[in-house]
């Protein structure tokens, strides 16, 4: 069954695609933060978005994620009744007065379900320290708590905003081995990341956002074979608008941990 | 919705600072009873009456004022909003859970301070000496729930406080300002305003719901004083009061729900 959360009545129009964005255009306080953005994501595949501070990728997610509603165009989200997105944002918090187990317990019972939390535990790698309140985690913890949550209610899309930003390698590593545990599920994943070799290694599509446009999208090969590069820096400084291109290059170079 | 509401509880009962106000609202209540060592129950609920006024909207903001927006604020309720969940269920468990606590703490002090009238030996009025033979507990036993009303009134006060800040600094300065609105502002606001002549004394009752704290009152003169053949301030209705602390409640929560899902 297909269900949408945006303006439309139909589901997304290609049966394979776990979410389709078409024509979408969002401002704040009539400052156009994107426009005309379109993409579909397949189930089972991470699709990257990146993009300098302030491009509209954390826009993007909300969107998706049904946290604002687009000014034009609509979004499409694959799905049964119930949780269709999973969404971390960019800072999870939870409450610190609570254990670990007690957290997703509570997403559970929002969803209205009895999730295993257990098994979610363990495949974020948590379990260890289940009943340790959340004030007493790490920040890397407290980004798996939150991945965690995102899987309460076996939702059929994953929008996690800039996962692995400010994690030690060995965090990030184990938070990309995470993503892969999600999409080998059938989840489709939408991650915004300003790191690039972070999104080699795990990006089935890479969408570029510049200033609110999308200006380029593709496997991450297609693009290097497109830009004729051998790493995705350089096919975004390529590929990118002639005047962006660099600032694009130079945000993203900024990023975090590999 | 329960969970909501049982998430609130457990919240406020593991921060130490809203215990600590718990704490310190029973002590004041009880301490107000038993310094005041009346032996009658109509002396206490007016001995209690003014500091009450006081102390119900500062527990029930302390508690409240914050549950909205500190999931607003660290970003927790993003991810909530993404769970098949409404803004209205969210508000309403939000309200139910943490209206337990300041009930709970409301009832626990008056029953603190109801405790001091057997206790205390004397056997006089201090203040209404010749109402001693109808004076009962029973008098009593009205105020504390119609103090109750007013404590959930205060607290749904507090999460449209809470709904509408969009930062701490903004939150703390309007939950200061409903306060201060709440126990002197209005009051003072229709008192002026009928001393000045701008509003007729005959319009004086019509005026009660406007201000919570006059409604709760003129309920409290109406169901616990009138009885005992005290002379009330006229113009004070019993049903207009409670009917006003209704309206004020079920307008702060509804108002809240609508705003804190923006």
């Amino acid at each position: 069954m297909r269900l949408h959360h945006t303006t439309r009545t139909d589901g997304p129009t290609d049966d394979r695609a776990a979410v389709e964005v078409e024509r979408v255009s969002h401002s704040f306080d009539g400052l156009d933060v994107l426009g005309d953005v379109s993409f579909s994501i397949e189930a089972g595949t991470v699709a990257c978005v990146v993009g300098p501070n302030g491009s509209g990728k954390t826009t993007l997610l909300r969107l998706v994620a049904g946290l604002l509603d687009p000014d034009d165009g609509t979004v499409s989200v694959a799905g049964a009744t119930g949780r269709r997105v999973g969404y971390l944002a960019q800072q999870p918090a939870f409450r610190g007065q609570f254990t670990v187990r007690e957290t997703v317990d509570f997403y559970g019972a929002l969803v209205e379900t009895s999730p295993d939390v257990d098994a979610i535990l363990e495949r974020v790698g948590l379990s260890a320290v289940a009943d340790r309140r959340v004030d007493a985690l790490s920040g890397g913890m407290r980004r798996l708590l939150g991945i965690a949550q995102t899987m309460v209610g076996d939702p059929s899309v994953f929008v996690l905003d800039e996962p692995s930003s400010g994690l030690d390698p060995t965090m990030g590593r184990h938070i990309r081995e995470v993503i892969d545990d999600l999409t080998a599920a059938g989840g489709a994943v939408l991650l915004s990341t300003h790191d690039l070799r972070a999104v080699e290694r795990v990006a089935d599509t890479v969408l570029l956002l510049d200033h609110g446009e999308l200006v380029a999208a593709g496997r991450p090969e297609e693009l290097l074979a497109e830009a004729d590069a051998q790493r995705l820096e350089t096919a975004i400084e390529t590929l990118g608008p002639d005047a962006g291109a660099a600032s694009v290059a130079s945000g993203l170079r900024g990023g975090e941990n590999a | 919705m329960l969970d909501v509401a049982q998430r609130e509880f457990l919240t406020v009962l593991r921060t130490r600072a809203l215990l600590a106000v718990g704490v310190g609202y029973v002590l004041l209540v009880g301490g107000v009873a038993w310094l005041a060592g009346t032996g009658s129950y109509l002396a206490l609920v007016l001995d209690l009456l003014t500091p009450v006024e006081l102390l119900v909207p500062v527990l029930a903001f302390a508690v409240g004022y914050r549950a909205l927006l500190g999931d607003r604020e660290s970003g927790e309720l993003q991810t909530i909003r993404t769970c098949p969940v409404s803004g209205h269920w969210y508000v309403f468990g939000v309200y139910l859970g943490r209206a337990v606590v300041v009930v709970g703490v409301v009832v626990l002090g008056h029953a603190v301070a109801g405790a001091a009238v057997p206790m205390s030996g004397a056997s006089t009025l201090s203040v209404v000496a010749s109402h001693a033979t109808v004076d009962s507990p029973a008098l009593y036993l009205r105020f504390v729930p119609v103090t109750a009303l007013f404590a959930l009134v205060a607290l749904a006060l507090a999460l449209l406080v809470s709904a509408t800040a969009r930062s701490s600094r903004a939150g703390l300065a309007l939950a200061t300002g409903a306060v201060v609105a709440l126990v002197a502002g209005l009051d003072g606001a229709l008192l002026g305003s009928l001393t000045a002549g701008v509003v007729p004394p005959d319009a004086a009752t019509a005026l009660l719901g406007l201000s919570p704290n006059t409604a709760y009152r003129s309920l409290v003169f109406e169901l616990s004083v009138a009885p005992t053949g005290v002379t009330v301030p006229e113009g004070h209705a019993a049903l207009l009061g409670g009917v006003a602390l209704v309206t004020w409640l079920v307008g702060a929560l509804g108002l809240a729900s609508v705003l804190a899902w923006r």
